[in-house]
């Protein structure tokens, strides 16, 4: 099938009075349309940065992104433009990142506009048509954010992002903040906008089980690299990199019956500025060897199941 | 059974609780006659969603409630036997941080970002025993040491921490004085996964050692699986149901408790979609007559809208709202 989106080498680099952060630092992958990718990885690991550099809401330092065969990496005025439109994201807080002052109904209308493709009476309509789509009362087009509770914040939000007509949505987060009763609301409500509209979801998360439900293929973020790339059913059966065994063992269990020992990592993760040649993980790893101080690279080991250190193959035997 | 008092082997007892608010002329009803048993050396997890409330239950044991727009209007809460509700502020502060102590999920807001670690743990120390100087300092850097961090850093500033090393200064400060009742709410949630099961794991370790009890106030299932010997699930400032771990993970039978278990994504299945909890939390200011979960329960007849269900034994030990799956 054909890509979507083509990420080469992309990297984001923040100057700081330290010296050099590197919040992406070299992250190749391709996602097809339709699909859902899961980013998961620890708060400081990158994955927010990647989203946002992704979409184009901050400059890349490096690399490449193709967007729908056309390199988009530095498009700028009126072309990007056109290409926000296609490219979205939501939030964690949707409180955030809604405006106090703007009914639901203004909410999504003032983003119809902007594409230019409405009339205000077309807008209307419009706008009543994308709050049924994501489930929100028409009785509430008048209220404000701080009249909403935070599902239905979220809902406005998806609504917006929609508004434009979008290929591509980025959630940082989207459900995180939500209460589990009504996660799974917004979690079914995406998949049914993706079957319905053919998105396609970059889904970034701390939540593993989350992810694994919505996505398709999962990557697991360390220190601004991507350390294991793989179909999302293959993360929990088989995975590859000591760094995911750890954060998958880590996850409390509701099985009472079943409490796994978690594989405690010592220490906390290192600093993202000037980091040293080699895995990043090595401190932490219990696998690590002399050979981990040398630069890694990103192997499929098997099947569409790319693994980011030298050791994986001796080590998964 | 002695009238509401606390019975052997029985640390804490909360009898009929009942919190309410004023926001703006409006009452919000948040604890509604909750009960709760919390054995010596055991873990209770009070499990529930946003709004519950939990907190609310964990500050009335404390008494720390903003006193200007809170009222207790009923209830007693036993602390060894005696009701901290009828108890003097000078008598009540002689017990927070002494018999009983309370973290909270976010480390940075409960550290004074101004002042030194070290001084922040010496405070509680002396606050609490006829120590000088030089001792409470000892004992602020042994303390250090025993969540895990070096005793040097005690010169340090919250700022200089991170949020997982934080959350261990708040613990060193809550267990200074050894309490025998832990307040625990949601002390992970702001953490990393990898970070979180640091910190369970240390937790468990030191309520072994001190042999403290503790209440965990949660909205995560697998932290309560983890961490509990036993768990009572609440809904809009009720217990719905309550009984040991085993009780509640391999026979849950309120609706509410099912429908948690079933909204979660399974990691060990292959589903399509997921089962949400339909509808929203009720409006706190404005309860309904009958079941308080009915509005958004699958199972609910007639009689469910108009009459309140008390909790029933369902078996040994096991407590529950509904009757529905007993």
């Amino acid at each position: 099938m054909a890509t979507l989106l083509e990420i080469r080498n992309l990297k984001k680099y923040f100057q700081t009075p330290k010296g050099v952060l590197h919040a992406v630092d070299g992250i190749s992958f391709s996602l097809e349309p339709g699909k859902t990718m899961g980013i998961v990885g620890e708060s400081g690991c990158g994955k927010s940065t990647l989203g946002r550099t992704v979409i184009r809401l901050i400059d890349s330092s490096g690399g490449q992104i193709i967007f729908e065969n056309k390199d988009v990496t530095f498009v700028r005025g009126r072309e990007l433009k056109a290409l926000r439109q296609k490219m979205q994201i939501i939030f964690q807080d949707p409180f955030a990142s809604l405006n106090p002052r703007f009914t639901v109904e203004r909410t999504i209308r003032e983003a119809l506009m902007l594409t230019k493709r409405y009339s205000r009476p077309e807008a209307m309509d419009e706008t009543e048509r994308l709050m049924e789509l994501v489930g929100i009362d028409q009785r509430l087009r008048n209220s404000y954010p701080h009249e909403l509770d935070g599902g239905r914040r979220q809902r406005v939000v998806i609504a917006r992002a929609l508004a434009t007509g979008p290929r591509f949505v980025v959630g940082d987060e989207p459900v995180s903040a939500l209460d589990v009763s009504i996660q799974a609301q917004i979690i079914n409500l995406l998949q049914d906008l993706q079957e319905a509209m053919d998105l396609t979801y970059i889904f970034i998360t701390h939540d593993l089980s989350a992810v694994k439900h919505i996505s398709d293929v999962i990557g697991v973020m360390y220190l601004g690299q991507m350390v294991e790339i793989c179909p999302s059913n293959e993360i929990f059966r088989s995975p590859l990199h000591p760094y995911t065994k750890a954060l998958l063992s880590a996850i409390p269990s509701i099985d009472i019956h079943h409490q796994q020992e978690s594989v405690i990592l010592e220490g906390e993760i290192v600093s993202p500025i000037n980091p040293k040649p080699g895995c990043r993980f090595s401190a932490r790893c219990r696998y690590s060897q002399a050979k981990c101080g040398e630069p890694q690279s990103l192997e499929e080991i098997a099947t569409d199941h790319f693994v980011f250190c030298s050791r994986a193959r001796e080590i998964n035997d | 059974m002695q009238n509401g008092e606390t019975q052997r082997g029985e640390l804490l007892r909360i009898r009929d609780l009942v919190v309410e608010y004023t926001s703006e002329g409006e009452t919000i009803h948040a604890v509604n006659g909750v009960s709760l048993e919390l054995k010596k050396g055991k873990t209770l997890g009070l499990l529930g969603e946003t709004g519950a409330g939990k907190t609310t239950i964990a500050k009335s044991v404390m008494r720390i409630l903003p006193e200007t727009t809170s009222k207790i209007n009923s209830g007693e809460i036993y602390l060894n036997g005696k009701d901290v509700l009828l108890l003097s502020e000078k008598k009540m502060r002689a017990i927070r941080g002494k018999s009983a102590s309370m973290i909270f999920q976010d480390p940075m807001t409960a550290l004074d970002p101004v002042r030194r670690v070290g001084e922040q743990i010496e405070e509680v120390i002396r606050l609490h025993n006829n120590t000088g100087k030089n001792e409470a300092q000892q004992w602020a850097m042994e303390m250090l040491e025993t969540v895990g961090i070096k005793a040097d850093r005690a010169r340090e500033y919250p700022h200089q921490f991170s949020g997982g090393m934080k959350q261990r200064v708040v613990i060193a400060i809550a267990l200074a004085c050894k309490p025998e009742l832990l307040l625990a709410d949601e002390p992970t949630t702001a953490l990393d996964v990898t970070i979180q099961a640091q910190i369970l794991r240390m937790i468990e370790k030191l309520k072994k050692e001190l042999d403290m009890s503790m209440l965990l106030i949660t909205h995560d299932l697998g932290v309560v699986a983890s961490q509990c010997d036993d768990v009572a699930v609440i809904y809009a400032g009720e217990i719905l149901e309550s009984g040991s771990r085993e009780d509640i993970y391999d026979h849950p039978t309120h609706p509410y408790t099912r429908g948690l278990f079933d909204a979660l994504p399974d990691i060990n299945k292959e589903v399509r979609r997921l089962t949400p909890i339909t509808g929203r939390m009720i409006d706190p200011t404005d309860l309904p007559k009958g079941c308080y979960f009915q509005p958004r329960c699958a199972y609910a007849k007639k009689s469910c809208r108009h009459e309140r269900r008390e909790m029933a034994e369902i078996s040994p030990g096991h407590h529950c709202r509904c009757t529905h799956f007993a």
